[in-house]
């Protein structure tokens, strides 16, 4: 008897086990896995992408006489009711920036500022650091450019059993000094189904 | 009966073929202009079906490049969808450095396009560095 339960319930476990979806990584060149309600990957590379390609194609980042602008990152806000790291889209356009060889990014200020540039600057008093190695007064460069922006969501309800959900990807690129917005651009990710998936 | 049948379809064929051709810069859709022998009621269901069968779609009509104002390379793709059906397609546009090699960036990922049926489209990309000089550009049904 003890045996044959043993047995049922070791089968029933290899059933449960059967049935359960297998685990696989996407493929991330080529993925044809079906849209989703939240924002995905797929929608962050391809607003970054006309992002991306709208400003550089614009010529706002071309600067008179050459060199580089100086650009630091404001403040993208998450508008959406999802849990959103902003950085999935400005990583991807700040690279971009850096590798368009017409803007440097500065990490002294602003939503990417890196804390150990003011930690270090502290050494300067420190009997325990040679005062040679650390960085003197007046040395950072002050931004010329910024960028800041928006990620925001608009639910609908289209039918009865259906939703529409509006996401909007907002970008503006301004410069310090005269205040005047160089560009700005909206891409907009707009999904329709069912009134059950959930959008956060 | 039958004749009554033949006597609409050739006047209906007639009707639409002495149409005026418009400006090949307008697309008038379905319902806003004149009928045509795709958009009749009677032609209609023989023209879609024997452009279902023969497999209509999308042709590339023309893909230009420049260089603008920035020294970034622009690709401008025109094409027209030979179908009478609106076809959803993703595109994705690789570039190529001076030695043919493709040049990194986040850019090349799928994007969305949509083309109405019987109408010309077109779309524009650029590519965000400098060193870009040509491109290779791939397509697949947008599922």
């Amino acid at each position: 008897m003890k045996a044959k339960i043993v047995t049922i319930i070791m089968l029933a476990g290899l059933a449960v086990a059967g049935c359960a979806p297998e685990t696989t990584n996407i493929d991330i060149m080529n993925d044809e896995g079906k849209a989703v309600m939240a924002l995905d990957y797929r929608d962050f590379d391809q607003a970054a992408s006309k992002l991306i390609q709208s400003m550089v194609g614009s010529g706002a980042l071309k600067k008179e006489g050459g060199g580089r602008y100086v650009v630091a990152t404001g403040r993208i806000v998450n508008d959406t009711m999802q849990r959103i790291d902003t950085d999935q889209l400005m990583v991807k356009v700040e690279t971009e920036m850096l590798n368009s060889g017409q803007a440097v990014m500065t990490s002294a200020i602003g939503s990417g500022a890196d804390e150990l540039l003011h930690e270090t600057r502290e050494l300067r008093d420190s009997d325990e650091f040679n005062q040679e190695t650390t960085t003197q007064k007046k040395t950072l460069i002050a931004p010329e450019l910024t960028i800041s922006g928006k990620i925001f969501q608009r639910n609908i309800r289209y039918d009865r059993n259906r939703q529409q959900v509006e996401y909007y990807f907002q970008l503006k690129l301004s410069d310090v000094k005269s205040g005047l917005r160089f560009w700005q651009d909206e891409v907009l990710v707009g999904k329709r189904g069912s009134d059950k998936s959930v959008a956060w | 009966m039958k004749n009554l049948g033949i006597l609409l379809i050739t006047v209906t064929v007639l009707a639409c073929g002495c149409s005026k051709t418009q400006d090949s810069r307008i697309h008038m859709r379905e319902g806003v202009g004149s009928d045509t022998l795709g958009s009749n009621i009677v032609t209609r269901p023989v023209t879609h079906a024997f452009s279902a069968l023969i497999g209509e779609g999308l042709e590339v009509t023309e893909a230009v490049t420049r260089k603008n104002d920035a020294g970034m390379l622009e690709l401008y793709v025109t094409g027209f969808n030979k179908s009478y059906d609106t076809k959803r397609f993703r595109y994705k546009v690789e570039w190529l450095d001076a030695d043919g090699l493709p040049v990194e960036t986040k850019t090349s990922t799928w994007l969305q396009m949509s083309a109405t049926g019987k109408a010309a489209f077109s779309f524009k990309v650029v590519a965000p560095r400098t060193n870009a000089v040509d491109f290779r550009m791939d397509t697949r049904k947008w599922e």
